[in-house]
Parts: structure tokens; C-alpha cells; sequence
């Protein structure tokens, strides 16, 4: 194992496919040189810059925050601008690194997202406000518990490493997956958000929550610590009292307005 | 509510409004041009938007709400507290505006401050309505904290990542209007021909096909140029292709030499540490322990500004007093706020520390160094983000900048932390307004002369071919070598043969650019092809950055020279403005800076 500073050798081994060329997939292997510090990004950057300037991958921000660079790595989805590679050698000294499965591939290691962007567009992401009249001028009073129980959704970088992890989304791209209603808890447990109800019909339709199969896939994969089955499993238990659940919105906002404008 | 992306065949595209770069500033125009009437719009972004730098922000965005105040005579990093309704307010948009005034060094032009710090609050409160996730005080109000150079705790957070939330808010609601994003949209070129702005050229990265793209009025949005530097905060996007395409059309680029170094980027890496950790109560020290900030700046301490902070870490580091296997750094000590309040407020410095350096912020210091972090610099527009050709003020018609790649100028020769998320709210927005007025009031779309499609395919086969045969040059290597010379020499500390060495290599790389030759010869997803252009387009303004910091022989703000170590208003209180001249070297010209000499007058900066 390399301690700070010292070398060693390692092998990556990248999944190469250019649909203008190649026929299929195929696994190709490079020879770098990295430090206990190297991360899997800094190694791709490597063998582009070094060895063949057209392996293909998406990057930007580098520190887990644009999510960019969800891949596929020793068959777990991951970013890999924040792992290390000598973390992840098998016994072999190597690593492997794939796209996101499930997903069509553009070319290496870029993924075409449409899909997983349209689910994102179904839910409506954008928070959908109170009627005119209903909302404060100014600030409204949003409780510190109330924020607490949307800090697990809202950190979330859509990434797609729980979408393409997701063994429902694999069979059927109907599926609203995981990203998306994560991001439909978001709204509906934001209390101001004026359409809960529509956002339960949404996501408790054929679709939604209830096609979920628990199998925790989503966990696993998600770079951010994130939870999307408990966000399931909220939106199941909030779909079965849907106008119930709308109408105490309803109460809550009343409350909305700061007291300094009241 | 679209994104466009992998177009099949090579078409001229047509919108009233074109927006390159869809972070907050971008994102801004785009819905509030939309909110206001203009139904066709098209935002271009290199990423998906969701990407942009924006989200990298971390630690809030000034207003002056009055939400907290410092309790009284606990000095000026005392605890907060709520100010209870009733209460005189103890914060203003005066004290706002004078914090930003001498955060700039004077540099800053007062009427473009004077609008951005008195529209705060009403942002704040927009981001609120849109549904924007803020961090509380225990009543429900916004959550508020200090920040450097900010006399008054005026940063609005959503623990330490208030970018993210931000950009995330302002990217659905302007899906939610109806704009049409490009996704993964490259502009490589602007078509402006007499001083009028006719639309751009889009290098459709997918499909690798290139498309004209006319439009009525222009925006760029395009962030900041801290990619030319090797020790960076910046994400490998952020390479200043938009000040590099508006100088290349002939718009000057103003105040460049102005870069601001944050105090406190992971280091060897240049990863963001938020100023927060310091808002919060974190202490610098050097090696041997001690909080050398007491030597530079006794009052305010970590809470200096940034400029002031980096140069204190830098002299440490100079003197012999650094931390790290080379000894470039200093160290970042949380350790006494406590695990409780780290994991609340500071999340994700946490989780980075602990990814990148194997340092849990908890349980020890981490060592950090200056990183190349903000733009102050950029194509110059007025408040309205029009953009300016010249001294005298005269538009380029249809052509509007805002955010980063702009300067308005609100920062002046140095930013506060949390103003540069309301500069691009606040003039983002502002030029959303332009155009709509500047659309609905009838502005007509422009004729395209020549074939500026076909100009830029031909740069594109000059990078697949290489110039020549023989000779070829990898991209790579050119851009490392450009980053370690404006990291080695044009840094914190500048002078003037250390410039020059700068300008004299930048020259070289420039040469060997031309005969550069990239591996990728396909025209689907070819990032091989991105980095060239994003290359040429360092080179470019990273000329322009030497060359204007080198005519400035005084020291303001982020622009330190040890050969002229005074600020020196009666010679350079003025803006520089660097003019393309063909093959030259870029001409300088020079514009005086808007100050209400009544109100905010020049003074000494200490803090």
C-alpha cells in the first residue's frame, strides 16, 4: 500500500465503447502510476491525458457536489471524484470502472440520462407555492424540525447512482425511480408547498411508491448518505391519506407569515 | 420545459433570448425574462445545469434581514443571538453597502452596490417563495451567520450548502416557465458585427454538430476563470470561455488582473473549505500552533477579508512558519466547536476533509492553503448588465453579461464572502429585466453576415489535423504548464519580474498552441476537442490578466505587488479595460470609478 507521496503501480481497467466504431463493449486496460491521495477521477484524467486522449467520461466540481460523475465501479455505482483508487484494488491490484448500468451509453463512460431527467420533470421538482393572497410578503416561519425532515432530500445532487442501482428502473423506465421521488418528498413534506395532493397522485399512481420492491439498491448507491426508500416509504404511508394529509397543509399555512408582517 | 440535447442534423436555431451558462446568474435571466413576457428562450450550459459552479457554493448569501445580532460587548466574534421582534434592526443596507465598498478597496462602483445590497432581503425572500431550504433559528426565521469582512452576522445559509440549494431552486422554477435548456451546450464563438450582438455559435457536444444560434438579445452567464490556475477551487468547467468569446469579438475585458485567493482551499488540492468553518469560530494557525492572525489583523482576526487572510497565510508560509510535506500550508482548527455543531452546520467540509486528506475535522486540524477561488474581473456592463465596449460607455447592442464572467463592477479589487450568490441573483435578474424590455420593445433580429459556422469548423479540423505534420502538440502539458506558472507566479504576491516571467511563458504556450493536435478525431462526445478550446480560451485571458497586472503598479485588494506594496488612489482608482488588438498585446485604456464621494468616500482599509 503507497503511503503518502510514494508510488505504485495499479491497473484501471475502463469499459471502452464508441457506437460510431466499435461494435460492443469491450474492457480495456491501462497501467498508472498513483498515490495514496490519487482518486479514480485523477486517474482517469491520467490515462486521458497520457495514454488516450479519447476515453470520455463526465467530471466538474471534483468534490461530490455537481454530480457529474456517477460510474460504475468493481460493479458498485459511485462518483469517483471522491474515492480513492487504492482503496478499491481488488486482489489483483486493479479497478474496474464501468458507466452507470441499465442506462444506454453515449460513448465510454457517458451515459444518456433522458429517462431518468424526464421522471425528474414528472414529479413538477419546483416547489408550487400558495394562491395568491395565501402567501406572505416577506419571509415566512418555516420550523427547525420541519427543515430537519428535509435535509435527507434535499442535499440530494442528482447523480443517477441510485437510479441505475435501482433493479425496478432496470425493467421498467416507467418507473418514477428513487432521484425522483426523493425530489417529490422534498415538496410534499415542504410546508410551503401548496399541492401535496396533486404530488401524492403523482407519485401514488401506477408508477410510483407503490412499485417499489424494498430492495434497498438505492441506499447502497447513494454517494450522499441519502435515504430514498425512507422517502418511499413516507410517500406510501402519505398517498393512502392523501386529502387528509392535503387539508392539514392547508391548516399549516395559515401560519405561514412571519410575525414581523403580521 | 425541455432540455435539448444530441440534435441530429446541423440547423440554424432561432430564440428571441439566448442565455449561455445556467447556474444562479444564467438561470435568473432566463425565468425572469420569461416571467416578464418573452416566451421563447434557450439557455445553453457545457454541463447539464444542475452542474454548474453555482451549487459548489457553500456557506450563504448576504442580506441584511436582522434575523441575529451579536450579543452586546462580546467583541466582534461573540456569540449571536435572535433579535426579537420590536427590536431596533441592527443591521442595514448602508452598512451592507459600506462593508462592500471597503471590502473592494474602493475599487467597486457604488451604484451597482447600492442596487445589489438594497435588493438583497426582497432575494432572499424570492428564494423563500420559490422554496428555497434555509437553515432556522428555533422560531422559524432564516438562519443567519458572520462572515468575513461583514461588520454585522448578514450570511443567510443552508448549513454548508447554501450553493447547492440555491441553484437547484432557481433551476426548477425556471423549468417550471417553460425555458428550454440546451443541455450539454458548448458556445465556442459570438457573432457580433458593428457593434451589434447577432447571435453566437453552439458546438452541440452529444452529436458534435455546430449550429448557428440567432437571437434577438444575448446573455452571457458564463461564471469565472479560476482554471488557470494549478491550486484551484473551481471545477474543471469553470475556464473563462465567455470573457475569452467576448474579447475575441471585440468587447474589452475589465479589471482582470483582480482574482481573488480564498484563505482556505484543502491542501495540495485547492478543494473549498467555507469561510464558514471560520464564520463559525475556526481558528488559523501555523506551525507552531499559534493564531498568527493576531499579527495581521487584530480586530477581526479569521474574519478579515479574504484577500487580507490569504496574504497573512501566504507570509507565514514565506517566513518559514507553513505546515504540509512542502511547508505551503496552514492549518484549519475546528477542533474546539465540537462535534455537534460541526455536523450541523458544516457537513460537507466535514465529509470532504475526511475524503480527501483522511483529517476528521472533529479530532484535529486540517491543513489548507490559499486557492484560486473568484473572478472579480470579467466583461464590463453597467447596472443593468448591458455590456460595454469601451470607457466612454458605449453599448454593444443586444449583448448582456452577469455573475461571475461580468464586472459590474460590485467587488471591485476584492469580494466579500456571500456576495458573489446575490451579485449573481441580484444582476441576474437585472438582466432578465433588460431584455425582456430590450425584446418587447421591439428589437428586431439581426442579419448574420459571412458564415461564422463555417469559421469555427475550420478551427475544430485545425485542432483534429494539426497545423502542420510534423510537430504535433498534446493539449494537455500546455495547460499544466500554463497553471503552474499563474499559480507560481501570478498568486497572491506579485511583482514585476515574476510577471513577466509569467507573460513570457504564457507567450511560448501560446506559440505551441498553434500547432496543437488532439487524439479524439470523432465528432460524438469529443471532451478531447472541449479541452482544446477551453485551453485556447485560457490563453487568452490569462494575458490579459499579466498584462493588466503588470501596468498596475499599486497594491488594492486581491492585487498585491511587492514592488509597489501602497494602494495608490491618485494613479490607479481607476478601472482597467484590455482591449484586443489583433495580434498585439491586448491595449489598455482605463475608466474612473463611480463613487459617492459625499457618502463613501476613499479611506484607509483596516480591518
Amino acid at each position: 500500500m503507497a503511503k503518502n507521496g510514494q508510488t505504485q503501480n495499479v491497473t484501471i481497467r475502463v469499459q471502452r465503447f464508441n457506437p460510431d466504431v466499435d461494435a460492443k463493449p469491450y474492457l480495456a486496460s491501462y497501467e498508472i502510476e498513483a498515490t495514496a491521495d490519487t482518486t479514480l477521477l485523477d486517474a482517469l484524467e491520467q490515462i486521458k491525458a497520457t495514454l488516450d486522449g479519447s476515453l470520455t467520461f463526465r467530471r466538474s466540481c471534483r468534490h461530490a457536489i455537481c454530480g457529474s460523475c456517477a460510474m460504475n465501479v468493481n460493479g458498485r455505482n459511485m462518483l469517483v471524484c471522491n474515492r480513492r483508487v487504492n482503496a478499491l484494488l481488488d486482489r489483483r491490484g486493479r479497478v474496474t470502472i464501468r458507466p452507470l448500468p441499465y442506462l444506454p451509453i453515449i460513448k465510454d463512460l457517458v451515459v444518456d440520462r433522458t429517462s431518468f431527467w424526464e421522471q425528474y420533470l414528472r414529479v413538477k421538482p419546483w416547489l408550487i407555492p400558495p394562491e395568491n393572497g395565501a402567501a406572505p410578503a416577506g419571509e415566512y416561519r418555516v420550523l427547525p424540525a420541519e427543515v430537519e425532515a428535509l435535509k435527507m432530500a434535499e442535499t440530494c445532487i442528482m447523480c443517477g447512482a441510485c437510479y441505475s442501482a435501482c433493479q425496478v428502473v432496470a425493467m421498467n423506465k416507467q418507473y418514477i425511480g428513487p432521484h425522483a421521488l426523493l425530489k417529490a418528498f422534498l415538496r410534499v413534506l415542504d410546508p410551503r408547498d401548496a399541492a401535496p395532493a396533486e404530488r401524492l397522485e403523482i407519485v401514488g399512481g401506477d408508477d410510483g411508491v407503490f412499485r417499489c420492491h424494498t430492495i434497498f439498491n438505492c441506499i447502497d448507491a447513494c454517494p450522499k448518505g441519502l435515504d430514498p426508500t425512507f422517502a418511499i416509504e413516507t410517500l406510501r404511508k402519505l398517498a393512502q391519506k392523501r386529502l387528509a394529509f392535503a387539508a392539514e397543509r392547508v391548516e399549516r399555512q395559515k401560519s405561514l407569515g412571519t410575525g414581523r408582517d403580521a | 420545459m425541455t432540455y435539448i440535447t444530441g440534435l441530429a442534423h446541423e440547423e440554424t436555431i432561432t430564440h428571441d433570448v439566448l442565455v449561455v451558462g445556467a447556474g444562479l446568474a444564467g438561470s435568473w435571466a432566463a425565468m425572469t425574462a420569461s416571467q416578464q413576457g418573452v416566451r421563447d428562450i434557450g439557455v445553453l450550459s457545457k454541463l447539464h445545469p444542475l452542474r454548474s459552479h453555482s451549487g459548489a457554493a457553500q456557506g450563504g448569501i448576504a442580506a441584511a434581514l436582522n434575523n441575529v445580532r451579536p450579543v452586546a460587548d462580546s467583541g466582534s466574534r461573540g456569540p449571536l443571538e435572535p433579535v426579537p421582534p420590536g427590536d431596533e434592526p441592527p443591521d442595514s443596507w448602508e452598512l451592507h453597502m459600506f462593508d462592500t465598498i471597503k471590502g473592494s478597496d474602493w475599487l467597486g462602483d457604488q451604484d451597482a452596490i447600492e442596487l445589489m445590497v438594497r435588493q438583497a432581503p426582497e432575494i432572499i425572500y424570492e428564494y423563500e417563495r420559490m422554496g428555497c431550504v434555509f437553515s432556522r433559528l428555533a422560531d422559524g426565521r432564516i438562519a443567519q451567520r458572520r462572515f468575513g469582512g461583514h461588520s454585522m452576522p448578514r450570511a443567510n445559509y443552508a448549513a454548508d450548502y447554501t450553493g447547492h440549494v440555491l441553484l437547484h431552486t432557481i433551476h426548477e422554477q425556471a423549468l417550471k416557465q417553460g425555458v428550454t435548456f440546451y443541455s450539454e451546450w458548448y458556445c465556442m464563438d459570438l457573432v457580433v458585427e458593428d457593434n451589434v450582438c447577432r447571435g453566437l455559435v453552439a458546438l452541440d457536444v452529444v452529436s458534435g454538430k455546430l449550429h448557428l444560434m440567432r437571437a434577438k438579445a444575448v446573455v452571457f452567464a458564463t461564471g469565472g476563470y479560476g482554471r488557470a490556475w494549478k491550486i484551484t477551487s473551481n471545477a474543471t468547467a469553470n475556464t473563462g470561455d465567455g470573457v475569452a468569446i467576448a474579447y475575441n469579438a471585440g468587447v474589452p475585458l475589465m479589471d482582470m488582473e483582480f482574482v481573488q485567493f480564498h484563505p482556505t482551499g484543502l491542501y495540495g488540492k485547492g478543494i473549498l473549505m467555507s469561510e464558514a468553518c471560520r464564520g463559525e469560530g475556526g481558528y488559523l494557525r501555523n506551525k507552531s500552533g499559534e493564531r498568527f492572525m493576531e499579527r495581521y489583523a487584530p480586530d477581526k482576526m479569521e474574519l478579515a477579508p479574504r484577500d487580507l487572510v490569504s496574504r497573512s497565510e501566504q507570509t507565514e508560509i514565506e517566513e518559514g512558519r507553513g505546515v504540509g510535506a512542502d511547508g505551503q500550508g496552514v492549518f484549519l482548527d475546528l477542533t474546539h466547536l465540537g462535534a455537534e455543531k460541526i455536523m450541523q452546520r458544516l457537513p460537507q467540509v466535514h465529509e470532504l476533509a475526511l475524503d480527501f486528506t483522511g483529517v476528521d475535522i472533529i479530532e484535529a486540524p486540517v491543513p489548507i492553503q490559499p486557492t484560486a477561488h473568484y473572478s472579480m474581473g470579467g466583461i464590463p456592463t453597467d447596472a443593468r448588465c448591458q455590456v460595454l465596449a469601451d470607457a466612454a460607455n458605449t453599448p454593444v447592442v443586444g449583448f448582456y453579461a452577469a455573475g461571475e464572467c461580468a464586472c459590474v463592477s460590485v467587488h471591485g479589487a476584492n469580494r466579500l464572502g456571500t456576495n458573489s450568490l446575490l451579485d449573481a441573483s441580484v444582476f441576474g435578474r437585472q438582466a432578465g429585466t433588460a431584455v425582456a424590455e430590450f425584446v418587447l420593445g421591439g428589437a428586431p433580429m439581426q442579419p448574420v453576415d459571412g458564415d461564422p459556422v463555417a469559421r469555427n469548423k475550420a478551427r475544430i479540423a485545425r485542432y483534429v489535423n494539426g497545423r502542420t505534420a510534423h510537430n504535433p502538440q498534446p493539449v494537455t502539458p500546455i495547460a499544466a504548464e500554463l497553471k503552474e506558472t499563474m499559480t507560481k507566479n501570478v498568486g497572491v504576491f506579485r511583482q514585476q519580474a515574476r510577471l513577466q516571467t509569467a507573460l513570457h511563458t504564457i507567450k511560448e504556450l501560446q506559440d505551441r498552441f498553434a500547432d496543437v493536435q488532439i487524439m479524439d478525431k470523432g465528432a460524438r462526445f469529443n471532451t478531447d476537442l472541449l479541452a482544446a478550446l477551453e485551453t485556447e480560451h485560457l490563453l487568452t485571458f490569462s494575458e490579459v490578466i499579466v498584462v493588466s497586472a503588470l501596468a498596475r503598479t499599486e497594491s488594492r485588494g486581491a492585487h498585491f505587488r511587492t514592488d509597489y506594496n501602497k494602494r495608490d488612489d491618485e494613479k490607479w482608482l481607476k478601472h482597467t479595460l484590455a482591449h484586443k488588438d489583433g495580434p498585439h498585446a491586448p491595449r489598455l485604456s482605463y475608466k474612473d470609478v463611480t463613487i459617492f464621494y459625499d457618502r463613501f468616500p476613499p479611506q484607509e482599509r483596516k480591518y
